[in-house]
């Protein structure tokens, strides 16, 4: 049994998100997806768990069209996903999880608890999983045995049983002994004769589990090839290949002398300890795997998240409490990652978005709002990050997401900060408005602004920073400059971790 | 035409409430004494629902101010009958809503409890608190000082309408005067505008530097006083006061300012709309009183308007931006 | 003779006929009350009344909210209806009253209280009651004997009580008043009648020293029973008196014992005389006496169970 992916393409507005992609996947076996981010791998899911339609091309299983207009279709077509954030019912049982999308067994309309749980333990027994009560609220589980308990209750299934799973990052939110655990269980499938399509970023469990590997780059297939014909570098080279340098312009002007910023064994919960100093005019890049810590540095540093330990000194002041109101009035500004949700009041006006921070030094007599000077500053940084826009009274929720995030920079830019924060800046925008943004953020530097630019993309961070910090499991692992680094270097300091700083 | 009708459909409805009595009751309800009578009738119930409106701006809530105008109303009583001075006791009552507000405050933004649980749970400590001042009784007559109850009936002299004298009510001014303060300082201060940038999404709010349990915190307290203000009107009415009499004022200033938010883009709670909102709940009670509808239908109806516009607001919202 | 005063007569008259069958009156009955027992007694009287006198009765009920009491006033005063009947402290709605007075539209108090601004009071008659019991006390004693009296003067409806028991007592020249006393009433008055009564039994140990008590209210009447139970001393045949006749004294009465008396007000015949009243000034009476009293019961083992 195999399934054929035949020329499958998924346009969303001007992102071509899948072109052309063709390739099979034998059950039986692990094959490894792999991809830098945009490069497609969300929109193969999408497309196999029938959460979208193709735009052209089709799904063949031996040899015969499959039909994949929703869930239920590839439910029926013998398909499974386990994605890495879990649709659970905390308050119950593993039993009653297991049995969320399969009718509970009844006699006479009542529930029979029985055999419920004994169908529940059949099926964690069949993948070795007899640690797990089937009497245990879902709640007390640990993140790995409530994926397993969502992969054993695969097995719960009236009609064939499944023989392909999808996982998306499966590690990502795991230890590495629940990781084993998982390899373990996976092992099991593929005895059993079922398929695993595994997307992951970790280069050394592809290289353990997997027998084939794709990869994908920029929507396209780029290549398949068993694991035995391939190395490491191999594949970090058919990842990258892309080359950025012509949207980013070249530094004008030198970076000064004197550290700006400087930030010594930075410690909150989720990070650290973190060390470096950034000086006027600096673009310090921030990489790491999802779930590094990039994120969780920026929300550090403009006090977002409790500070348990290490300093903060902007040009020779120390900030002891961050909050974010004293981070920005310090003179950090802020372009939060989640633009929906962290950045913008989406059903407010561009004005008021971007005045937000600066409503105390706008106002009059530091009390009353003045809207003129808000508009004008609207309109002064509105024109610096190129937004397009009807007008400053436009609600923020009409705009496409590439002016959104220009609609933050403007919010950020406002106050003549002396250091941005840039978190993933180019994240779901247009190539133009992408565009944009790098000749901005460059002019940025140009003027002695300080910026930190967190980011997934690395031809992003390639073409931007002059340094690179490198994050690995919320800790320090590299600060390397960057002058002749390509992108499979970068790819490379990201995957090891040895080699701490 | 039909998007105009969206937008403004509250508004015209709100209107032809307006236009019917007008017509029902062709020579008495378009008069400027009945107008001023239901300025004065709505006059504590404008008062509420205008500091109710500045927590539901963050999208919170407050329960307690029924039982907070009940608590100030008794507090001041007692206070009377202790041989305070008018000023020193509405001051002491005054103080009761600001702490009361600040405890709610405290609970909401420093605790962080949802502001329907703890609001709750204050409702019934500030309407305990009542009755353990008050020992449960009315207090009224001679213990309740005349320059005190005499204020709810005074106003400003408007000369003489009908052949009779008309004032503007003083219970109207200082329901004007609680708008006017809670609409200067929602719409035109900074203030304001972060309290709605808390409603508009609060942790965005956070990362753009608002100090936001502050804000909160502080916005609770305005409505406690505003709550106790409302008290203290109420009983200045009645020249009395008993520990639930203004346990009343709270679904009431809620649904008022529910009616308000289906009058204004987005939804948005904006003390003019609730304003307005209020004028409507006075204007039904007043029209349907004067055209001798049963009280129990009354309230039938009322609570059937509220529904039929936040209905028709919602199932316009959905045509606006549904895809 | 001319026939012309003759037609015109007519005409009024039928005019009058016809303005009074095609405009019935209009009379607002407001309350906060409405749920309460009492209250309901004297609205459905009212109602009734009015029925037959061919009224539009609205009765508003607002739930309790004494503020909403007075806009209600308000509202019916501009709807110029012909007459408003409360019950309601009229001190507690003074402002609504006052635009009912400058309006020229006629408020009944029922059971209300009396004010300046109300046309009438429907009430019962603090003094006749307490006539009732002390009259019975007076004729059950033959004219002779001990009594202790239970008042409580700093309550104006009840002090009313006191003066007229005190003046029939004394109208008896073998009737002595052993002792007024004024119970701490801040429990409801039962439990330190009881005590007074108990030290009262105390310092008159033999039987016969005591006749009579009366009560202002039934309460103190009540702790009295208690207090001559509990020493022993219910077989001397001292007779107990109360007012109000509320549930507990009229078992005490059923039981026969000693409490022997009490007085019931007429809820319904309140409302009855209320509408009465209303139908009064809305021809044109002038009420002169502003308060009107309708007749009490004396509440006996004779009449307790109906």
């Amino acid at each position: 049994m195999t399934l054929s992916l035949q020329s499958l393409s998924r346009r969303y507005g001007a992102v071509l998100a899948l072109s052309e992609v063709s390739f099979d996947i034998r059950p039986g076996e692990v094959q490894a997806l792999m991809g830098e981010n945009g490069a497609g791998k969300s929109t193969l899911i999408r497309l196999l768990a029938g959460l979208e339609r193709p735009d052209t091309g089709q799904v063949l299983r031996n040899g015969k069209p499959i039909a994949l207009g929703g869930p239920a279709d590839a439910e029926a077509a013998g398909l499974r996903f386990i994605h890495q954030e879990l649709h659970v019912v905390p308050a119950l049982s593993v039993a009653e999880n297991m049995h969320l999308h399969h009718p509970y067994p009844t006699r006479a309309g009542l529930v029979r608890w029985g055999k419920l749980r004994d169908t529940a333990k059949r099926a964690l027994a069949r993948l070795g999983l007899t640690h797990i009560d089937p009497d245990a609220p879902m709640a007390r589980l640990s993140a790995s045995d409530r994926m397993l308990v969502r992969i054993a209750a695969t097995l719960i299934t009236d009609g064939p049983s499944p023989w392909l799973y999808v996982m998306d990052e499966p590690t990502a939110a795991l230890t590495g002994a629940e990781a084993e655990r998982l390899f373990d269980v996976i092992g099991e499938l593929t005895a059993s004769g079922a398929g695993v399509l595994y997307v992951s970023h970790r280069m050394a469990e592809v290289l353990r589990l997997a027998r084939t590997v794709t990869v994908l780059r920029d929507g396209r297939h780029v290549s398949t090839r068993a694991i035995g014909d391939t190395t490491e570098s191999q594949i970090i080279a058919d990842m990258t290949g892309r080359d950025l340098s012509a949207d980013v312009p070249d530094r004008t002007v030198p970076i000064g002398t004197s550290p700006l910023l400087q930030v010594a064994g930075l410690t909150t919960a989720t990070l650290g300890p973190v060390r470096f100093e950034l000086r006027p005019g600096e673009i310090l890049g921030v990489a790491g795997l999802a779930g590094s810590g990039r994120g969780a540095l920026l929300r550090a540093l403009i006090g977002a998240s409790p500070r348990r330990d290490g300093t903060v000194t902007m040009g020779g002041t120390s900030l002891t409490r961050t909050t974010p109101p004293e981070a920005w009035s310090a003179g950090i500004a802020y372009v939060p990652r989640e633009r929906r949700s962290e950045g913008l009041m989406m059903h407010r006006s561009i004005q008021e978005n971007v005045a937000l921070p600066h409503l105390g030094p706008l106002a009059r007599a530091r009390v009353f709002l003045n809207r003129k000077a808000e508009a004008r500053m609207v309109a002064k940084r509105g024109a610096e990050v190129r937004l397009k826009s009807a007008a400053p009274s436009q609600s923020c929720d009409h705009l496409s997401g590439g002016n959104q995030q220009k609609v933050l920079f403007a919010r950020a830019l406002a106050g003549s900060p002396k250091v941005l924060l840039l978190d993933e800046p180019t994240r779901g925008v247009d190539v133009g408005a992408k565009h944009d943004i790098y000749r901005l953020i460059r002019s940025l530097g140009d003027t002695g602004m300080g910026v930190i630019l967190a980011s997934s993309d690395l031809p992003e961070l390639l073409g931007l920073s002059d340094r690179i910090l490198v994050l690995h499991d919320g800790q320090q692992a590299h600060l390397v400059d960057n002058t002749g680094l390509t992108e499979a270097d970068l790819l490379t300091l990201c995957y090891t971790k040895e080699a701490a700083a | 035409m039909s998007a105009l009708f969206r937008r403004f459909g509250s508004l015209i409805g709100m209107a032809a409430i307006v236009v019917f009595f007008a017509l029902a009751l062709p020579d008495t309800f378009m008069t400027a004494r009945n107008w001023l009578n239901i300025s004065q009738q709505i006059s504590m119930l404008a008062v509420v629902a205008a500091v109710m409106t500045v927590v539901m701006v963050m999208g919170d809530f407050d329960l307690s101010v029924g039982s907070m105008a009940s608590l100030a109303g008794v507090v001041a009583a007692v206070l009377f009958v202790q041989g305070w001075s008018v000023p020193a006791a509405l001051a002491a009552a005054i103080g009761v809503g600001l702490i009361g507000g600040l405890f709610n405050g405290v609970l909401v933004s420093v605790i962080g409890i949802l502001p329907f649980v703890a609001t709750l749970a204050t409702l019934t400590v500030y309407s305990g608190a009542a009755f353990l001042v008050s020992d449960g009784k009315t207090i009224f007559g001679r213990d309740i000082p005349a320059t005190f109850s005499d204020f709810a009936r005074s106003g400003m002299a408007l000369g003489d309408i009908d052949g009779r004298p008309a004032i503007f009510p003083a219970l109207s001014l200082v329901a004007l005067a609680v708008t006017a303060i809670v609409w200067v300082v929602l719409e035109q201060t900074s203030y304001g505008r972060r309290l709605y940038a808390i409603g508009g999404n609060a942790e965005a709010a956070r990362l753009a530097g608002v100090p936001v349990t502050v804000l909160r915190l502080s916005a609770f307290a305005f409505t406690g006083v505003g709550a106790a203000i409302a008290g203290l009107m109420y009983a200045s009415r009645v020249a009395s006061a008993n520990p639930v009499q203004g346990d009343g004022l709270m679904l009431t200033a809620i649904a008022a300012v529910f009616l308000g938010m289906t009058l204004t883009e987005n939804g948005q709670p904006r003390v003019l709309a609730t304003l307005a909102g209020v004028v409507v709940l006075g204007v039904l009670d007043n029209g349907l009183t004067q055209m001798s509808v049963d009280s129990y239908v009354r309230e039938v109806l009322v609570g059937a308007i509220i529904l039929i516009a936040v209905s028709a607001s919602a199932l316009g919202r959905r045509g606006l931006f549904g895809r | 003779m001319s026939t012309k005063p003759y037609r015109t007569a007519i005409a009024a008259s039928v005019l009058t006929l016809f303005a009074s069958g095609a405009l019935a009156e209009t009379v607002a009955v407001i309350t906060p009350y409405l749920a309460q027992p009492g209250t309901q007694f004297y609205v459905e009287a009212f109602e009734g009344r009015a029925a037959e006198l061919g009224w539009d009765v609205n009765v508003i009920d607002t739930g309790g909210d004494v503020a909403a009491v007075i806009s209600r006033i308000e509202d019916v005063v501009t709807q110029g209806v012909d007459a408003i009947v409360i019950n309601v402290d009229p001190a507690q709605v003074g402002a609504g009253l006052q635009a009912a007075a400058d309006a020229g539209v006629p408020v009944v108090g029922m059971d209300a209280g009396s004010d300046p601004l109300l046309v009438a009071n429907v009430t019962s008659n603090g003094y006749a009651m307490a006539v009732e019991t002390s009259v019975y006390v007076a004729n059950r004693i033959g004219g002779a004997g001990n009594v202790v009296m239970f008042t409580f003067d700093p309550f104006p409806p009840v002090q009313v009580r006191g003066v007229i028991a005190d003046a029939v007592f004394a109208n008896y020249p073998d009737i002595t008043v052993l002792d007024r006393i004024t119970p701490d009433v801040s429990d409801g008055g039962i439990a330190d009648s009881r005590a007074q009564m108990e030290a009262i039994l105390a310092a008159n140990p033999e039987a016969g020293s005591i006749s009579a008590v009366w009560a202002a209210w039934d309460q103190p009447a009540l702790g009295a029973l208690q207090a001559i139970e509990a020493a022993g001393r219910e077989g001397e045949g001292i007779v107990i008196t109360g007012i109000d006749a509320n549930p507990q004294a009229r078992d005490a009465i059923a039981q026969g014992g000693n409490f022997e008396a009490s007085v019931a007000q007429d809820f319904a015949g309140i409302g009855a005389t209320a509408a009465d009243t209303v139908a009064r000034i809305l021809a044109g009476e002038d009420i002169v006496a502003s308060v009107i009293y309708v007749p009490t019961v004396l509440i006996t083992s004779a009449n307790v169970t109906e």
